[in-house]
């Protein structure tokens, strides 16, 4: 059966001399891996449009619970080649492709993730290089897909009994207040800043975003909890975030 | 009992790249009827690349030696390095004598996704090479893939500072072909790499 759908590409992995297993955000199918004949040749029909992060229309080859379907054709509608001209703002992208990776499960279509992503690479393209916001960006991809997949850290209040605090509980991704944590491991103090900055990037709407500025000691201490709680929800560190540090 | 040990060569040589199941067999039939001399080349000549060859200790290239024979050459261009990420790349650029440097292969290229960080690559070891010996053109030959793209501004940034002149192998529109059927990324970087003639 050919399947098309609109979809950006997350990864690539060599496979044997020429070909390559391609993962990618389906807009109709949610996260696909396919195997793709050739692309590595010089002349190969496939050209550019196999790279990470590119926006295509994708068309597929396989029974609906086939393997290893494989891609026939590829139209690039965007590439955002800017974005992997740009060494820092890509390993920034990278930590988003990580965490879809590790944490959404495959063929399943979530059609708001797909437009959450698309919406995000678009805003960090559209960055010019003196400004660049990604770290901000990538930060509320990192929410927002939290949220769609339901891993979202809940800090509006705690998870016992709702009364407001700042002591963030990694083991139970929860703000937890004093009386109910007794007896509990040494918490993540936040700052009052960070829960309402959170707040913020999570309801918002998305166009408004560019008139957020946070300060960067709100930015590191939101990126760093955040981390922190995708580490421990996907059992395994990040290996995207090792390069930038 | 034959069936086993002609099974067993099948199963061993499916474990390469690109040879499936069908390949091995018909290769394991076809190695059967060999002459014994012939087969018996092919199975020393693996044992002998897997008991004496070794990365050169200046170049990272294979080599049965300590320093491999481009770097060891007196005619080559000393002050010259061009980059690549794997062996097998030197073959293919040296096919073309059109380069007469030195290389540096990198073993692998950038991908934070798999766990290949710099520390992981030969990069420190290049930077080292060119400081020691006066380089002064470093020629960055990564793969034109986001991979070999991203590994290529790393090393550049890793030279910010430092007189060495680093240039990267320009992107094209390969030889032979049509340019409808160039995509964009392609045609664009061609144009950005357009020189004047
Ligand atoms: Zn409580
Ligand atoms: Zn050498």
């Amino acid at each position: 059966m050919l399947r098309r759908s609109e979809a950006i590409v997350l990864r690539t992995t060599p496979f044997s001399e020429a070909d390559l297993i391609v993962t990618t955000l389906t807009l109709d199918y949610g996260m696909i891996k396919a195997f793709a004949k050739s692309p590595r040749k010089t002349r190969s029909r496939f050209g550019s449009s196999l790279e990470p992060l590119t926006y295509s229309k994708l068309a597929f080859w396989g029974r609906e619970d086939a393997n290893l379907p494989r891609l026939t054709q590829s139209d690039i509608i965007k590439p955002f080649q800017a974005i992997r001209d740009r060494m820092d703002c890509f390993f920034r992208v990278t930590e988003m492709v990580e965490l879809t990776l590790n944490l959404l499960p495959e063929r399943e279509a979530h059609r708001d993730i797909f437009h959450l992503f698309l919406s995000i690479l678009d805003m960090i393209e559209g960055d010019s290089p003196e400004d660049d916001s990604s770290v901000l960006t990538v930060l509320l991809y990192k929410i927002r897909f939290l949220d769609m997949v339901g891993y979202g850290p809940r800090l509006e209040g705690c998870a016992r009994c709702g009364k407001s605090g700042y002591n963030f509980y990694i083991s139970h991704g929860s703000i937890i207040c004093g009386l109910c944590a007794k007896g509990m491991d040494a918490p993540m103090r936040l700052s009052p800043g960070v829960i309402k900055s959170y707040d913020t990037l999570r309801r918002w709407d998305i166009a408004k975003i560019g008139r957020i500025k946070l300060s960067r000691m709100i930015l590191s201490e939101l990126s760093g909890m955040l981390d922190t709680h995708i580490q421990y929800t996907a059992a395994k560190p990040m290996r995207t975030k090792v390069v930038q540090s | 009992m034959t069936l086993g040990i002609i099974e067993n060569l099948i199963n061993e040589l499916t474990r390469l790249p690109g040879i499936g199941r069908k390949t091995a067999q018909r290769l394991a039939f076809f190695i059967l009827t060999m002459p014994e001399d012939e087969a018996k080349a092919i199975a020393k000549a693996i044992s002998e690349v897997k008991e004496r060859a070794r990365f050169c200790s200046q170049c990272f290239n294979i080599t049965d030696a300590e320093v491999c024979e481009i770097c060891r050459d007196e005619q080559r261009d000393k002050k010259k390095i061009c980059v690549v990420e794997e062996p097998s790349n030197i073959l293919v650029i040296e096919r073309a004598r059109f380069f007469n440097g030195l290389y540096h292969v990198l073993l692998g290229s950038l991908s934070p996704i798999d766990g290949i960080t710099p520390e992981k690559l030969k990069i420190d070891e290049l930077v080292h090479r060119v400081q020691a010996n006066g380089v002064d053109e470093v020629i960055i030959a990564t793969n034109p893939n986001t991979k070999g793209e991203i590994t290529a501004q790393y090393i550049r940034e890793c030279f910010n500072g430092h007189p060495v002149k680093v240039t990267r192998i320009a992107y094209g529109l390969p030889m032979g072909s049509d340019i409808e059927f160039a995509d964009e990324v392609t045609l664009s970087k061609a144009l950005e790499g357009r020189r004047q003639m």
